[in-house]
């Protein structure tokens, strides 16, 4: 039933977000001068820093609280947290590395069926929504471990919960239901 | 429910009468509860030999209750706004609706979604139209009438996608299924719009059988209904032979013409589309489709596939290809003759240089740029950067590499020369990293060759700060590789430099910000901006004359700087018009403040303000919109700004009218004149009021007393 199948179902990680807090204030202007691969916002009051490796890309706030996109996976993201804290803390700034917390993981998997839509909101009202006229896909809400799975007709899904373990449980929970509503292939 | 001991003298003897409804006190006399609310049911002889039940009843609807419930007063005031609010969505609902021209059903069940939605406290942080939008919207879906969320943001002028996430939230919240839509729904409303005459029924109907189609072929999933249903008539207009433009067509339907030619390509893919127009109103096919998107990946999976494959081969062959050339170019050297002398490691190194070429793809013009450089590294680091106006460590490995090359061909040029300075030995230390360059790390390698250039160019690298980090692990993370993220001092100059020319605007602004505040802080006028907390709610204002009133609505409200407060001053004496300043604004203030009062005491304030103001003062916008029959417009204006009041409305005329400001006297002779008749159409819309206030305010200038004598004859 679930991916104990004879064809296991691959999630791709694509986005892994997280946040931290170096808990002492950042001059941004001194970080935009004085590092590489930095856009300053001033009128946002951030700035963005992009590392090579692992590809992340982090906001900075004078406050001290930074948040970290663009990694795949949540080992990633805290080299890059790391890493990140350690170029701050180069530039002269007392970093302390606090609070690290990964808040959002998107990931990505195919059925190797499509998906009959309406059938799938019709069968898990309310807990699915389908507006056509909104988003092409039927979002399917879990409230109990936070994640929300998007399923396209096509089969595809996309799923975003707050930590990798959440997604891989939310993707078992919701393949049954999509193979009751599946289409069989034509051609 | 009866109380156990007195308030007001602590006694618990209590007397409860049923009968009478009443709670009294045996020590002190005080009445404590009245009209109390008992569950028998007493019958009572009626004259006439019958019997009725003894009670009131007491209405569910807000507003409707009696404030003569002992202590309820307060109570009463919080009924009283929810049943205000319910009133203004009511009709707004109403008026959205019959601009839908839905019917009466549907509007009474959107105004009941609305209760709820206020029930559950739904409508807090979310703007009242947004709301209201949604709840018909609600009803549109759950009734499947054809009305697309389209059609309500045209007429509420906000975007789809925020009237969908409310619309979302309401039904999730109020735990109502709308079931899903129906492309077949919307037919025959486009179809009437498209105008087919007689032959309607017969294209809608056509056009329903190729929806139907359309989703056995797994068209319409994940799509908007819209495009569709145009596409279907499109096809069931032109079977009809009817002409129709896709333009005609994207017109009624409101999607794009790229949408809806997609739509009949993907039509055309399905082998519906083969048939002919009698076979196709006769047969159903029973093959169906994979969904488009589905199709479209299959038929890029294959490509993919055809790519890889076709790449494969092509390797093959350049292999074979390179081998050839090698033979070729050995054959070659073997028979060219040698030269021998100076030039002969030149020689060499041109053939290095070649393979170079190869090996990177690298645009020939940075070379040329830098011939301008001297030998030294720095200097011509320092041009290339100047050129490329940027950072020295953001050149590209390209560039690197070319300047590598030169360095390298420097060297063999002037081989017994002495390089000056580090410059000689620098090409050397080079040389081999640019070998493991071409390995495969692109990253890796760019982050060496700046790591290398940083050290040959800059000094050390800045002091790691006092950075004690305490709970910073330092596993795993590789300093030197950390390092190459900050710039050097140079580095740090050039761009300070660059930042500063670049945000020359930014700065300014701020510069300018800060020598207000700071020149406001000297003057001790400066204000520190507060967050907004609620709004306090304003006592109505009772007064027994409309001097009175102004007085205190003036001290109340607070001073604003476009209304010429002495002339209101002045008003109160003589009725000559003096100028006032900018009347737009108060004229559009006063309406709107209109709108939240209660008491019709306020009239008589706005009133003269409005008159008084001379045209010449209006704006320009304003001007156009002078015709005759002023008074009249007046009394609407009048009018109109009291139709926010449900109450007063009922009492207009000389009744409320007059007796509001009666008082006046001699100064509101305008209001004295008295509501005429109503619009009803004017009811909410202010902007109405405003040019009807000033047609009336100029007919009014035209005479030194406010001559609305004449007015009276006009009057009811």
């Amino acid at each position: 039933m679930d991916s104990s199948n004879d064809e296991a179902l691959d999630i791709i990680i694509t986005n892994v977000v997280a946040t931290f807090r170096t808990r002492c204030h950042l001059n941004l202007r001194t970080i935009a001068l004085e590092g590489i691969n930095v856009i300053y916002k001033p009128d946002m009051g951030k700035v963005l820093m992009k590392l090579r490796k692992p590809k992340i890309t982090a906001s900075i706030w004078s406050s001290g609280k930074i948040i970290c996109t663009g990694a795949t996976s949540e080992d990633d993201a805290k080299v890059g947290a790391r890493r990140l804290a350690r170029t701050l803390q180069k530039l002269g700034f007392k970093v302390r590395f606090s609070a690290f917390k990964v808040v959002n993981v998107l990931a990505v998997c195919s059925m190797p069926f499509a998906i009959r839509l309406i059938d799938f909101t019709k069968k898990n009202r309310p807990i699915a929504s389908y507006e056509p006229e909104l988003h092409p896909a039927a979002t399917y809400r879990i409230k109990h471990i936070k994640a929300t799975i998007q399923v396209f007709s096509t089969g595809s899904i996309t799923v975003t919960g707050p930590n990798v373990q959440n997604v891989a449980s939310a993707v078992e929970q919701v393949y049954p239901l999509l193979f009751e509503c599946q289409k069989p292939r034509c051609k | 429910m009866s109380p156990k001991a007195c308030k007001n003298c602590g006694s618990s003897d209590i007397d409860v009468d049923h009968a009478r409804g009443d709670a009294v006190c045996m020590g002190c006399g005080s009445v404590l509860e009245d009209n109390i609310i008992v569950s028998e049911v007493e019958f009572v002889e009626t004259g006439g030999g019958g019997s009725s039940a003894v009670g009131q009843f007491v209405s569910s609807e807000e507003g409707a209750r009696n404030p003569s419930f002992g202590d309820s007063h307060i109570n009463g005031m919080g009924r009283e706004s929810r049943a205000q609010t319910l009133q203004k969505a009511k009709q707004h609902i109403n008026t959205l609706g019959h601009q839908l021209q839905m019917n009466q059903h549907c509007l009474n069940t959107a105004f009941n979604f609305y209760r709820m939605a206020l029930g559950k406290h739904l409508t807090s942080g979310r703007k009242a139209s947004h709301v209201i939008a949604a709840c018909l919207y609600l009803v549109c879906r759950t009734e499947g009438t054809p009305h697309m969320l389209l059609d309500l943001s045209d007429i509420v002028q906000v975007n789809v996608y925020i009237l969908g996430r409310t619309f979302l939230v309401l039904s999730r919240e109020l735990c109502i299924n709308a079931p899903a839509i129906d492309p077949c729904l919307y037919i025959p409303r486009f179809a009437q719009l498209l105008e087919f005459g007689e032959k309607n029924h017969d294209v809608a109907m056509t056009a329903l059988r190729l929806v139907q189609r359309m989703k056995r072929d797994w068209m319409h999933t994940g799509r908007r209904p819209s495009g569709l249903c145009g596409a279907a008539l499109l096809v069931a207009a032109h079977m009809h032979e009817f002409r129709r433009t896709v333009k005609e067509i994207v017109s009624v339907v409101k999607v794009c013409e790229t949408t809806l030619r997609k739509r009949l390509t993907e039509f055309e893919d399905t082998p519906t589309s083969q048939l002919t127009i009698e076979e196709f109103m006769k047969v159903d096919l029973d093959q169906e489709c994979d969904p488009p998107c589905f199709t479209a990946g299959l038929r890029k999976r294959k490509v993919q596939q055809l790519e890889i494959e076709l790449k494969k081969k092509m390797d093959d062959v350049e292999d074979e290809i390179h081998g050839y050339e090698d033979e070729i170019d050995a054959e070659l050297e073997s028979s060219r003759p040698k030269l021998r002398g100076v030039y002969a490691s030149y020689v060499k190194e041109g053939k290095t240089e070649i393979q170079h070429d190869e090996e990177s793809e690298v645009p020939s013009t940075p070379t040329r740029k830098e011939s301008d450089g001297g030998s030294q590294d720095e200097d011509e680091l320092q041009a290339v950067a100047k050129h490329f106006g940027k950072d020295m460590c953001e050149l590209t490995m390209e560039a690197l590499l070319k300047l590598e090359r030169r360095g390298l061909e420097e060297e063999e040029e002037e081989p017994e020369e002495q390089e000056e300075g580090g410059g000689g030995g620098v090409p050397k230390r080079k040389g081999p990293s640019l070998e493991s360059i071409l390995g495969p790390m692109p990253t890796a390698s760019t982050l060496g060759l700046s790591e290398s250039i940083g050290t040959c160019i800059g000094d050390g690298k800045e002091n790691d700060g006092a950075a004690d980090s305490g709970e910073l692990d330092l596993s795993g993370i590789d300093d030197g590789e950390i390092e190459l993220y900050l710039l050097d001092d140079r580095e740090v100059k050039i761009k300070t430099a660059l930042w500063m020319a670049e945000n020359s605007d930014y700065l300014k602004e701020q510069r300018e910000k800060a020598a207000k505040i700071a020149k406001e802080k000297e003057l001790g006028i400066y204000k520190e901006k507060k967050p907004r907390g609620p709004s306090k709610k304003r006592d109505p204002i009772r007064a027994s004359t409309a001097d009175e009133a102004i007085g205190k609505m003036l001290e109340q409200k607070k001073i604003s700087s476009k209304i010429n407060y002495d002339v209101l001053k002045d008003l109160n004496i003589k009725p000559c018009p003096s100028p006032a300043r900018s009347a737009e604004s108060p004229i559009k203030k006063e309406p709107s403040a209109a709108a939240k009062l209660t008491g019709r005491s306020r009239h008589p304030a706005r009133a003269p303000l409005s008159l008084s103001t001379p045209l010449s003062t209006l704006g320009k916008r304003l001007q156009p919109f002078i015709t005759g029959q002023p008074n009249k417009k007046m009394a609407v204006e009048q009018v109109a700004s009291s139709n926010p009041l449900p109450v007063p409305v009922g009492a207009p005329g000389g009744g409320g009218g007059g007796g509001g400001s009666g008082g006046a006297g001699a100064v509101v002779v305008v209001v004295e004149s008295g509501p005429v008749h109503y619009d009803d159409a004017a009811a909410e819309d202010e902007e109405e009021e405003e040019e009807e206030t000033c047609v009336s305010a100029m007919e009014m200038m035209g005479s030194n007393d406010y001559g609305c004598d004449g007015d009276y004859d006009d009057g009811f």
